[in-house]
């Protein structure tokens, strides 16, 4: 099976280039992160970020075929040969695979990802119904893995302004949780036409998260949730 | 949330104009199919009536600002850099003024109150 990775040394490298590798022994059902475990057997100089492997941590997010995706969760059975792999795009890469996650972390902590309560605390846990706790399905599974936000354009184009959908579909877990009280502190941080707005509802996100969610249907209720709350 | 949130403010009134382009185009396309064939008299006379000189002048409003959101969205997205932004946003909207205040020329010129 033919490989094509991304490799880029800083220190020798002017510009990443494409390295062909070849596997011979595939077992079934081997998913694209045993592959490159391989490779990185044949040559160690290779560099690629992995944990869990089973699509829990979000650390081996990667662009394969020119779609964004999580290695451990890819059977390279699926895959057109030759399979070209490359680091998520509009990263900075630090090497090989491996990129920057700086700006993505950046937009994730300024939405505040944590509950906000202005009561005084209670002296047992915040209590929440089955009902809203039902709505935060399709929010919280979130992994935070970046496939996302690195497939977006719009953030491809403002990356320092725009949040992202990883970051807003996070934005709304919170607002949709029944527990926190900051719903307006909230919205009235992702107004103005960069941080939210720049959504054109292009759903790449929608199209690669490994978890299946759906940042666009987030962004969308966020907007409604702005106009309720306007009127 | 209030009316000064700007980008809710925009992004809502380029949504509510697609509404109203949409309703008078269907509207409209369905009014003229019915009265076919349509000639130079019919044509003329119908823009005499106020009620459709109002109806299409929103119209134009509507496509005017619909187009003024949507090409400041492109150039926000693409043009980064801030004087040739703001050179290109302004030759924008006079470009649309000049268009919107000859279309309600044309209009105005036909009606008969």
């Amino acid at each position: 099976m033919r490989f094509q990775i991304q490799r880029y040394n800083p220190e020798t490298d002017k510009t990443p280039y494409l390295k062909e590798y070849e596997l011979t022994d595939i077992p079934i059902g081997m998913m694209l992160r045993d592959a490159l475990l391989q490779i990185k057997a044949q040559d160690e100089s290779f560099t690629f970020r992995h944990s869990c492997g089973e699509g829990v941590c979000g650390s081996d997010a990667m662009n394969i075929n020119g779609t964004n995706g999580l290695a451990c969760l890819t059977p390279v059975s699926k895959l057109a040969e030759p399979i070209v792999v490359r680091s998520v795009p509009g990263m900075p890469i630090i090497r090989d695979l491996v990129v920057d996650m700086s700006q993505f972390y950046h937009h994730y902590r300024a939405i505040k990802p944590y509950l906000i309560v202005h009561d005084p605390m209670p002296e047992v846990e915040l209590r929440q119904s089955p009902e809203d706790r039902d709505k935060l399905d399709g929010l919280y599974e979130c992994i935070l893995c970046g496939c996302c936000t690195t497939a977006c354009p719009s953030f491809w184009w403002n990356p320092d302004k725009f949040r992202g959908p990883a970051a807003l579909l996070q934005a709304y877990r919170f607002l949709a949780d029944s527990r926190d009280q900051a719903t307006n502190e909230r919205l009235q941080d992702l107004d103005g036409p960069y941080r939210m707005f720049r959504c054109h509802t292009i759903m790449n996100c929608v199209t690669v998260c490994p978890k299946g969610l759906n940042p666009t249907a987030a962004i969308h209720k966020i907007k409604t949730l702005m106009l309720k709350e306007m009127i | 949330m209030s009316w000064r949130a700007q980008g809710l403010r925009t992004w809502l009134l380029q949504r509510l104009s697609a509404v109203y382009m949409l309703l008078f185009a269907v509207s409209f396309g369905i009014y003229l199919l019915q009265h076919r064939p349509i000639d130079y008299t019919w044509w003329s006379d119908l823009f005499t009536r106020p009620a459709v000189v109002v109806a299409s002048l929103l119209f134009f409003a509507a496509l005017l600002y619909h187009a003024w959101v949507g090409v400041r969205d492109i150039m926000v997205d693409y043009i980064h850099d801030t004087v040739i932004r703001f050179t290109l946003w302004i030759l924008v909207t006079l470009f649309l003024i000049a268009m919107g205040s000859w279309v309600s020329l044309i209009l105005l010129s036909m009606v008969e109150i």
